[in-house]
């Protein structure tokens, strides 16, 4: 295939030729097994898979028509490693090295499913074939996602068969910039990294301004704890990342675009860096691409390790190799960014739903949606759910669907308390507003946000108080130190909210962070201070109690912080087996053969070691 | 990190910057007063004669807006946001509160965090006193070094001004600091003392230790050699200042190297002594030219 991809693409004809060629090739009996090497399961060992499938297709030998594909993120995380056969569509989750050569002997060349690989409905126990029988996959839709799964994010070709590249040269060959930024406008595309802001405004705005030349740049400083959205996509499809740049920066007039990606990321670099010379080697980035007058290039440059370098003015003065800090917006990017230059910056996902956009028109993507949020988003759903992983809805989906249909509920016999959604600027969101409809103006409402799209589910034994100290203590440790408020308040808060954790609380302490908040929200420089109070807000808004409780009680609900809730034996339970007494540092427990063991609570140093070592729970927090 | 446009100036967009005038009124507390375009808040609140208080703020060198302590009110029609006066630049005629209950609020907030982190600095305390803040409620949580507020008005005047770039930050968050590289003596520092006269809560100290003839830039531990009075024999300052003086100034002049080898009040003397000798009659004629000239002008 390599072959047929090596000349430099004069015109859109030769494109439209190639993916005729490409596809042609492809044989209708052939079988393909894609092996998920996304983040997840990556982690579980599947790029081993991935060896073994390649092994096992070579000796096999060359009468059969078998190739093995490592392709990226599937979503379905939990159930990693996941594998793929097709055409037949048959969806293998948790494979194991031993399991590679029964499913090619099996499934690639035999045809016959192997039952204990698939996926069963935890509730009715039902075997899914395909992962359009799984529930996770039913209420979702794939828009910046589509391919993600299907190419491999190392070869250019794959992405040209699946029609990549198109969008560009449909926008090359008939449209005006104008007529781009028209079509985006139609679709409704608000930026995904956070704001919401309507893509098309930002666009048009940056086309419009003075000063030459014009810069886009990607986000790609994914920060948020627990979120790994972008890193999916520009793991897993590279290519429509770029191709979304070439189509926005054709419409804003730039010929020279950034990639900006954490230090964390150097999987994301590595794919990113082999599209942007595939591309380039074909004439899709460069000197006029496809026989145009457009020229444009793009470079990536690697993040330092800070959050705050995912502000854009933050993330610019990193690109300029300056200290990653903001600067005040009073005169935006889009007219002074990247080295005083007019600048667009959109985020990962932004980028990788214009192809989409394009190739099946605005108003395809505007009825997705809600009035005021269109298209899709991606989220990583992660916490206390069932079905952990990387899903993509339409936008105006009840949180309940997400949490409780492709999440799959809470795990255990839980009860659900919040969904932390919007990142560390986020909020948590309570079960009595979980139908709540996903949207950025709707989600602001409740005290919460878009943000990017990191979604935590938490259940009962979640302490809120302790959440709301988790995210201020990642702020603090975050904040540039640039500004007062930032650098000042948020130590402020935390040190009130790590009393009340220890319960140490004050009667006015709440009203402190409430006053503590505002100043943030109304005085801090940049989005990241300004923003920083709304986890202790929206605990306090939506679990007031809790707060209550570990002030005036010296109680934690939850049970979670350390303190202010005791170890108990339940002697019922206790069968006297002497683990906890064996274990106990402290030397709290009492207790002999056949009697029931007790814990001297005056000894007790709440280490919990009890809790963790006894065997028939037992051990009980009261 | 998500990136938020909260911020965008809601004048840009679909009008466009048609609507930026040459000299933009500002409204400050209901007193209007005309700007050139891009000129901040706070140089219109100058013009009108309204105090704001400053910290990072320094006419010499760039604003950073970091210290937040000029909150002011901008009137945005249907809301009201906080601004900062020292940095928002002025494009079209607007109204903005000083005086108002949320940006008196907002600024006096500001200074009890400030006041939390440097509870010592004298030159801190007074102009609290001047924006009427008596006491901060809130404990000190971080730690500064010796009442350092991170303005950073040190770093951009060395930076800028001296362009030597002999400080910079260490550490970021609440672990930041003003510091020479490794926070080590720096050799780029020229002991010029421009940031002990720029700090605004005298963190910054320039010793002078005659013993070893060196002046010391306290707390950066950076020193440089000490040059003393030629007739006096009183110290002056950091010698290397004396000679990137004399390089910049380009006088040949050996009377000139010969005056700036002396201190201020020796430098006085000489001076007058040597106008001492000099055609007096001419001098009263020309003084009284100049009045004259003077006198026509106006």
């Amino acid at each position: 295939m390599s072959t047929i991809a090596s000349k430099r693409l004069n015109c859109a004809a030769d494109l439209e030729r190639i993916r005729e060629q490409l596809l042609s090739l492809r044989v209708a009996s052939a079988k393909s097994v894609h092996i998920c090497t996304g983040p997840g399961c990556a982690a579980k060992g599947s790029p081993r898979l991935y060896e073994l499938f390649c092994e096992a297709v070579k000796e096999a030998g060359v009468d059969v028509e078998v190739q093995a594909k490592a392709v990226g993120c599937h979503g379905l995380c939990e159930c990693g490693p996941i594998v793929l056969i097709q055409p037949s569509d048959i969806f293998y989750q948790r494979v194991e090295e031993p399991d590679v050569a029964e499913i090619f002997r099996e499934t690639v060349l035999g045809d016959r499913v192997i039952e204990r690989l698939l996926y069963e409905n935890p509730t009715t126990g039902e075997k899914a074939k395909s992962a359009d029988e799984i529930p996770f996959y039913k209420a979702q839709k794939r828009v910046a996602l589509a391919c993600n799964g299907v190419v491999d994010p190392t070869k250019i070709t794959d992405y040209i068969a699946e029609g990549g590249y198109g969008a560009l040269a449909k926008v090359l060959s008939v449209m005006t910039p104008e007529e781009v930024i028209s079509e985006v406008e139609v679709a409704g595309l608000r930026g995904r990294g956070g704001g919401g802001f309507p893509t098309a405004r930002k666009w048009r705005s940056c086309r419009e301004a003075e000063g030459s030349p014009r810069y886009v740049i990607c986000n790609g400083d994914e920060g948020d704890p627990g979120a790994f959205m972008d890193r999916a996509i520009m793991e897993g499809n590279p290519h429509s990342v770029l191709e979304g740049m070439l189509i926005g920066a054709y419409a804003i007039g730039s010929s020279q675009g950034y990639i900006y990606v954490r230090n964390e990321y150097p999987l994301s670099v590595e794919c990113l860096k082999q599209a942007i010379s595939q591309a380039r080697e074909i004439g899709l980035l460069g000197q006029n691409i496809l026989g145009n007058s457009f020229s444009f290039d793009i470079r990536i440059n690697r993040g330092g390790g800070a959050f705050v370098c995912g502000e854009s003015t933050a993330l610019m003065a990193s690109l300029e190799g300056r200290t990653g800090e903001p600067r005040a917006k009073y005169v935006h990017t889009i007219e002074s960014g990247l080295w005083g230059k007019p600048t667009n910056l959109n985020n990962v996902e932004t980028w990788a739903n214009v192809p989409a956009i394009i190739n099946n028109g605005g108003e395809w993507f505007a009825n997705i949606g809600t009035e005021r949020s269109k298209g899709t988003k991606v989220f990583s759903l992660v916490g206390k759910v069932e079905n952990t992983g990387l899903v993509e809805v339409p936008m105006g989906i009840t949180l309940r669907r997400i949490v409780d249909e492709i999440g799959g509920g809470i795990r255990g016999d839980k009860l659900f308390k919040a969904v932390q959604t919007g990142g560390p600027s986020g909020g948590c969101i309570p079960a009595e507003h979980l139908d709540a409809r996903v949207d950025f103006d709707e989600l602001t409402k409740l005290g919460s946000m878009m943000g990017s799209g990191g979604m935590i589910v938490m259940d009962e034994d979640t302490c809120m108080v302790n959440v709301a100290k988790y995210f201020t203590d990642f702020l603090q440790k975050e904040s540039c130190g640039k500004c007062t408020p930032c650098r000042e308040g948020l130590s402020q808060m935390l040190h009130i909210l790590s009393r009340i954790s220890r319960g140490e609380g004050e009667v006015g302490d709440v009203e402190e962070l409430g006053t503590l908040a505002e100043i943030l929200e109304g005085t801090a420089l940049c989005a990241l201070g300004k923003t920083a109070a709304n986890p202790v807000l929206s605990t306090i808004r939506y679990f007031r109690d809790e707060y209550d409780a570990h002030i005036l009680d010296r109680r934690c609900p939850a049970k979670e912080c350390r303190g202010l809730f005791r170890y108990e034996i339940d002697a019922e339970a206790c069968k006297a087996c002497g683990i906890c007494l064996k274990n106990c540092p402290a030397d709290a427990i009492t207790g002999e053969k056949k009697v029931p063991h007790v814990i001297n609570q005056e000894k007790c140093t709440l280490c919990g070691t009890c809790w963790e070592k006894c065997p028939f729970t037992a051990v009980k927090k009261v | 990190m998500r990136d938020m446009l909260g911020e965008m100036p809601v004048h840009r967009g679909e009008e466009g910057l048609k609507k930026d005038k040459l000299m933009p009124t500002v409204t400050i507390d209901g007193q209007k007063v005309e700007v050139e375009r891009d000129a901040t808040v706070l140089d219109a609140a100058k013009k009108a004669g309204v105090w704001i208080p400053t910290l990072c703020y320094h006419p010499a060198v760039s604003t950073s807006g970091s210290c937040r302590i000029c909150m002011v009110e901008l009137d945005r029609g249907d809301w009201r946001q906080l601004i900062t006066a020292c940095n928002y630049p002025v494009r079209r005629d607007i109204v903005v509160y000083v005086s108002s209950e949320r940006a008196e609020r907002a600024r006096r907030s500001v200074m009890e965090l400030l006041l939390a982190r440097a509870p010592e600095s004298p030159e801190l305390k007074a102009l609290a006193e001047r924006m009427g803040v008596k006491s901060t409620p809130y404990p000190t949580v971080t730690e500064s070094q010796r009442s350092c507020i991170l303005c950073g008005l040190c770093v951009a005047v060395c930076e800028e001004i001296i362009g030597r770039a002999a400080i910079g930050y260490a550490g970021r968050g609440v672990d930041r600091t003003v510091a020479a590289p490794f926070r080590q003596p720096s050799e780029d520092c020229i002991g010029c003392g421009a940031c002990a006269a720029i700090c605004p809560v005298g963190t910054i100290k320039v010793r002078v230790h005659e013993d070893q003839q060196e002046v010391e830039i306290s707390p950066f531990k950076s020193r440089a050699k000490l040059t003393v009075c030629r007739q006096c024999g009183e110290p002056i300052g950091s010698a290397l200042v004396s000679e990137r003086v004399l390089a910049k100034v380009q006088v040949s002049s050996e009377e000139f190297s010969e005056l700036m080898r002396l201190c201020p009040k020796c430098r006085r003397s000489k001076t007058a002594a040597q106008l001492e000798s000099a055609d007096t009659d001419r001098r009263k004629v020309d003084v009284k030219a100049a009045k004259e000239q003077m006198s026509l002008k106006k």
